[in-house]
């Protein structure tokens, strides 16, 4: 089997990038995905607004590591391995909730939100003092926590570079998302998790592909342009959408960026951007930041797709998604609707039309996306020695900053004007062969 | 719940024959007479999981798998029948069981119902899937006959595997 490094054959001499299938199918290479990837990058936990209050929970995986983020005492977010200090049995009950003491169900250790033990059951009777010192009876912390804009992130690298360098050139295109609430963004209620039976790079490529969007979601712009046919209200002119954006690139402007540390970027002009949830926001975001700025928050659909396994959608809706390995071929995909606090009622509304239109396993896109990654996965074992050659948009493709990227005042390592570009992707093969090879 | 001094005027024979209707068409891929069903200000709700055991209560502040009003199911069909749907080509074979119905309101007009559901659902490319959850439903007695008004669908599955829409539901 190739080595990941040789899966990558990336000559920019003579303009080749192209990547094997089996980094998609091998079993050995997902393995060293899961050491050298999932448990050394810093990999997106939750929002802050979903723990606002003392004992509030949510417990995940980073990895494989079974871990939860936990409001303490102080108002400070903590992350924890989910696990028993005493023997290791997982400490939550529930994907998410309020504990502002966790009981083991075990055998009955305490524990409370800050990590500390505050109950050996059978105590100084049962136990030496110095053998409970040498077993270390409070939770262990996760070795790196952050949060970004009330992002949370976890790194289980202790000697990994900080969040914010980790996340470096995207910054500016999380803020585009995070700035957008004059009084923070807040996640809602209600969560949808989903198994895609395909490779978990599948997904992060078809997050920043803007080449399936013509083609996979045709039917979603033909049946949402229908359903406009038949209201009778017409929910008002936010519950418009950009249907006819999908269906043709001819005069609006897009691009795919590679902003370094193998995040990437894509983006187009919104067909229709006075139809935008935010879009009410705007005389106030314009008294905040300069107007490039707010024209890329408002004007400008984006998908951000941070490495490895978190996109920032801010297209129709505003979608934050995550997806994680269960195994070479098993994808489990998380996702959360993300609002500003104290929106308007009829904002609020068509941002959650819009988010169920597109992004549910009930919705109008993502089961045929689902569909498409799935017949990728089978496909990619066609063949015993088969090559993605990414050559779309290498023609076009330019070092540094295009004019919309100057607008923002962010350079990119290199731009490419246009959405049905791969070139974004080299961004994140670099990066995987990068940290698969070391 | 179910209270003796209730006139009954709509018999729990007359719910069940619809709702095993419904059924027949869906799993008969009959959508016209499907949509039929549904009167012209109905609604079609799917609440989304809140933690472990809780489901969204407020379509307008929360996120819903789906919540649709008569255009929506009508551009459903739309989406099934236009063939263009990767994921809903090939359309799988269903078999809906909908079973336990109870009246449990009637005012003037409009009868509060609930069900229990499972549905099987096979293509060969993804194989047999098997989902169930409850229905609550909001009949309207009309000189058309009874019509659904309000279908809200709790789904018992939050790690879901292969699409959900309105014929495996």
């Amino acid at each position: 089997m190739l080595s990941p490094r040789e899966m990558i054959d990336d000559r920019p001499d003579d303009n080749v990038f192209r990547v094997n299938r089996a980094a998609f199918t091998d079993a050995a290479t997902f393995d060293r995905e899961i050491s050298e990837i999932f448990d050394r990058c810093w990999l997106y936990i939750g929002h802050a607004s979903q723990v606002p209050d003392h004992g509030d929970y949510i417990a995940t995986r980073l990895g494989f590591h079974p871990v939860f983020v936990i409001r303490g005492s102080d108002g400070e977010v903590q992350c924890f391995y989910d696990a028993c200090s005493h023997r290791g049995s997982k400490l939550t009950r529930r994907t998410s909730g309020n504990a502002r003491t966790m009981t083991c169900r075990y055998h009955g250790w305490c524990f409370n939100a800050d990590g500390d033990c505050t109950l050996v059951r059978g105590g100084d009777e049962a136990y030496r003092s110095e053998d409970l010192e040498r077993m270390g009876t409070n939770l262990r912390p996760i070795e790196q926590f952050g949060e970004y804009k009330g992002f949370l992130f976890g790194c289980l690298d202790a000697d990994a570079p900080s969040l914010e360098d980790f996340l470096g050139g995207a910054l500016p295109f999380i803020d585009l998302m995070a700035d957008q609430a004059p009084d923070e963004m807040e996640v809602l209620r209600g969560e949808s998790r989903y198994i895609m039976e395909a490779n978990w790079k599948l997904q992060t490529e078809n997050s920043t592909d803007g080449y399936h969007v013509a083609t996979v979601h045709r039917n979603f712009a033909t049946t949402v342009g229908y359903r406009e046919t038949l209201a009778t209200d017409g929910g008002g002119e936010m519950a418009k959408t950009e249907a006819s954006r999908i269906l043709s690139l001819d005069k609006i402007g897009s691009g795919g960026y590679d902003v370094g540390n193998g995040h990437m970027i894509n983006w187009a002009d919104r067909g229709n951007p006075e139809a935008g949830p935010s879009w009410a926001q705007r005389g106030r975001l314009l008294q905040k930041y300069p107007e490039g700025k707010v024209r890329w928050m408002l004007e400008r659909g984006r998908t951000v797709t941070v490495f490895p396994n978190l996109l920032l959608n801010d297209v129709a809706s505003t979608c934050i998604r995550v997806w994680r390995p269960l195994g070479v071929g098993l994808t489990e995909i998380e996702t959360w609707c993300i609002a500003p606090k104290g929106e308007a009622p009829e904002s609020r509304r068509a941002r959650i039309r819009k988010y169920e239109d597109f992004f549910f396993p009930a919705s109008l896109a993502v089961p045929d996306d689902v569909r498409a990654m799935e017949g990728a996965h089978t496909g990619s074992e066609a063949l015993n020695n088969g090559w993605n050659d990414l050559a779309l948009g290498y023609k076009t493709l330019v070092d540094g900053a295009d004019a919309a990227a100057q607008e923002l005042g962010v350079v990119p390592l290199n731009s490419n004007p246009g959405r049905e570009v791969e070139t974004p992707f080299f961004a994140f093969w670099r990066e995987w062969a990068t940290r698969l090879s070391s | 719940m179910g209270d003796a001094a209730i006139l009954v005027t709509i018999s729990v024979e007359q719910v069940t024959a619809l709702l095993h209707q419904e059924a027949w068409f869906l799993d008969h891929k009959r959508w016209g007479n499907w949509l039929a069903l549904y009167d012209k200000d109905a609604v079609y709700w799917a609440p989304a999981l809140v933690g472990d055991e809780g489901w969204t209560d407020d379509p307008d502040n929360d996120v819903s798998l789906m919540y649709m009003d008569r255009a929506g199911l009508e551009a459903r069909i739309f989406r099934i029948e236009g063939g263009d749907s990767y994921a809903t080509d090939p359309l799988p074979h269903t078999a809906h069981l909908v079973t336990n119905v109870l009246i449990h309101d009637q005012t003037d007009d409009l009868t509060e119902v609930s069900a229990t559901w499972m549905v099987h659902s096979y293509t060969r490319v993804r194989s047999a899937t098997v989902r169930g959850g409850l229905y609550d439903y909001l009949l309207r007695d009309t000189p058309d006959g009874l019509k659904i008004v309000r279908k809200k669908i709790y789904i018992h599955d939050d790690r879901i595997v292969g699409p959900v829409d309105i014929y495996n539901i």
